[in-house]
């Protein structure tokens, strides 16, 4: 998953992104809102945001967020944990409020489950006919036998399962995936899907031409 | 409870006292007066009727004496007598037939006298020696004396009942505004921005009603203060806790084997300061208020994971407290009976508001379960009884409750009353 984490302490702000680029995601540290804006226009698969930060208040800023379309799932980070912070919290638009001190494996939980909820599957495991895929332990199976996938596999065809059933559109899945590398390659995300295609089968992730993937809804 | 005394019932008394010293004084001053004003009364009439009566005595015969008829007063007599010249003995010439046989002066006496029961006047008659007596039981002067006094106190008496129930029923009227104030008051937020008790019923609780405006916003401030310390504070503390976790949580991935325990071991400190943390936080903020609710006791133990420690429950009343401060209070002590040796612990609720915690653990001897007892009732730090149980102790009495160490056949109890009942 493509992450926006909005953090000013340095030492949880580079704990958690070294955290979650181990466990396998793409992680954008940003320590103030000012620095979010250079990121205005770029697709997550979610939103980690510290409540109080240097330059205003995250949770103004995620409303604002919502306020103008942008539904990303969201997490709170606070030391605040009276009942009518995390109520006034969930309440501007935050998927889910997590209390500091928190240990990094609940985080990665949490994310789980929000984008569980997100792609509609009630369970970590996802099926799209012959294959199916444990977001939680990020595997996937074909006819029931694990398919060893890259990380970068890994993350194309997580961000197409979390969006089930929608276009991705190329520019969109390349940033999701390669981040800011994406400007580089001009042709990885073409090599990945490829390689997805040829170990899942090719029905799995359909092309729109003109327009980007879909990977279908899961069953 | 003490019973206070109260104002109205005070101002009662105080007026039933006065209305009977005034009724008593006023007929005092009724008796004395009439008293002094009847007696002249009647003596005026008793010269009055001498000197009508005189010039009928004055000649050489007297006129006979008058008969006794029941329409006649009997308290008024008369007598004419002749006193022997150089003291003899006096003789009665004539007299009404009320009057005694005994002449009332046995010397010439002119003008007022009392002799025996009789208020007497004397006049002297034109002859040598002769005198007329008029005479008045003294008991009819003291009789309309008191009958004037009698009827007077009776009068002032009814006035000043009267007089006192009016009193009662306007003091009760004019403290009614003391009792909205205790009903305003009990409504009261005193701690919601900018609220005041609002314009005083009476100029003399006016004063009050700035005194506690005063205290509300002094209060208020303070709260805010405290508000904004602790929100400080928690950022200021949990910040840096999550921060070094994190930073565990990615050495331990990237540490080498042999580093990995040591790593673990610190992580492992780094959780148990959290929770004294996040205990102590809650504990602050319990001073400002505690947030009471039905507790699930199964659901709640599901979120304090203690490592090494099998939690077990079997709730049979409700529990209703603050549930940031029983959860601080449970992985405290769980966090205990981990450190002192515990592998699995049981919780009851023996009673509605009693947590009852048991581990299987060597617990304490009876000496050491008495000096902790009595550390955590003081909630003195000098004993050494581990911060878990006084922070304990402390969330039980922020509920008006306490922490009971009762003795066990086997491993360690801890009771946590967070109800306000006697100790066992």
């Amino acid at each position: 998953m493509r992450l926006l984490l909005i953090e000013d302490d340095d030492i949880l702000g580079e704990g958690l992104r070294d955290f979650l680029a181990a466990d396998g995601h793409l992680v954008d540290w940003c320590q103030s809102l000012s620095a979010v804006d250079a990121l205005r226009g770029e697709p997550f698969d979610a939103l980690l945001v510290d409540w109080q930060l240097p330059d205003g208040s995250g949770l103004q800023w995620l409303k604002n967020q919502r306020r103008h379309g942008d539904s990303t799932p969201a997490l709170i980070l606070t030391a605040r944990d009276r009942l009518h912070d995390r109520i006034e919290g969930l309440d501007s638009g935050a998927d889910d409020y997590l209390v500091k001190p928190f240990a990094p494996e609940e985080l990665t939980a949490r994310l789980r489950a929000i984008n569980r909820r997100r792609a509609g599957a009630s369970g970590p495991r996802l099926s799209y006919g012959p294959v199916d895929l444990d977001l939680a332990a990020k595997a996937a199976r074909l006819d029931g036998l694990r398919v060893e996938l890259t990380a970068r596999e890994w993350a194309v065809l997580e961000a197409l399962a979390l969006r089930s059933g929608r276009i991705v559109p190329k520019d969109d899945l390349e940033r999701l995936v390669l981040g800011f590398e994406s400007e580089l390659s001009s042709n990885a995300l073409e090599v990945h899907v490829s390689a997805l295609r040829r170990k899942l089968g090719r029905e799995l992730i359909e092309t729109v031409r003109g327009l980007g993937y879909r990977i279908g809804e899961s069953k | 409870m003490k019973r206070v005394p109260s104002i109205a019932n005070r101002l009662a008394w105080t007026q039933l006292g006065v209305t009977l010293l005034w009724s008593l004084a006023v007929s005092m001053a009724v008796w004395l007066t009439v008293r002094e004003e009847v007696g002249e009364l009647l003596d005026d009439t008793l010269r009055e009727a001498a000197h009508i009566m005189a010039p009928s005595f004055s000649g050489p015969v007297l006129p006979p004496p008058v008969a006794k008829t029941s329409e006649r007063s009997d308290s008024y007599a008369w007598q004419v007598v002749a006193h022997a010249p150089g003291g003899g003995a006096a003789q009665v010439l004539a007299q009404s037939t009320m009057a005694p046989d005994a002449p009332f002066q046995q010397t010439p006496t002119a003008g007022f006298a009392d002799c025996a029961d009789w208020r007497v006047y004397g006049a002297a008659l034109g002859q040598e020696g002769r005198m007329l007596y008029v005479a008045q039981l003294q008991k009819e002067q003291v009789e309309a004396s008191l009958e004037a006094s009698f009827n007077a106190a009776l009068a002032t008496l009814a006035v000043s009942l009267l007089a006192h129930l009016w009193l009662r029923a306007r003091t009760v009227r004019e403290l009614s505004p003391l009792t909205r104030l205790s009903d305003r008051l009990s409504q009261h937020d005193l701690l919601a921005p900018g609220a005041t008790l609002g314009p005083a019923e009476r100029a003399e609780l006016a004063p009050v009603h700035s005194a506690i405006d005063a205290l509300a916003e002094q209060l208020g401030r303070r709260m805010a203060n405290e508000r904004a310390f602790s929100a400080h504070a928690a950022h200021s503390l949990r910040t840096p806790l999550a921060g070094i976790d994190a930073q565990l949580a990615v050495a331990l991935r990237e540490a080498p084997p042999e580093l990995q325990a040591r790593l673990q071991r610190v992580r492992s400190a780094t959780s148990r300061l959290q929770r004294v943390v996040a205990a102590l936080l809650a504990l602050f903020r319990s001073g400002v208020e505690v947030q009471r609710s039905v507790i699930d006791l199964p659901a709640l133990l599901t979120r304090l994971p203690v490592d090494g420690l099998t939690v077990s429950t079997e709730p049979t009343h409700a529990v209703v407290g603050d549930v940031d401060l029983l959860s601080a209070a449970l992985l405290n002590l769980l966090d205990n009976a981990v450190r002192h040796g515990a592998t699995s612990l049981h919780i009851t609720t023996p009673a509605p508001g009693v947590l009852r915690l048991q581990d299987n653990g060597p617990g304490v001897d009876e000496a050491q379960r008495l000096a902790l007892q009595a550390a955590v009732a003081g909630a003195s730090l000098e004993t050494h009884t581990g911060l878990g149980l006084i922070l304990a102790s402390l969330v039980a009495r922020a509920h008006g409750g306490h922490l009971n160490l009762p003795p066990a056949e086997h491993g360690f109890v801890v009771e946590l009353q967070l109800m306000d009942v006697p100790h066992v």
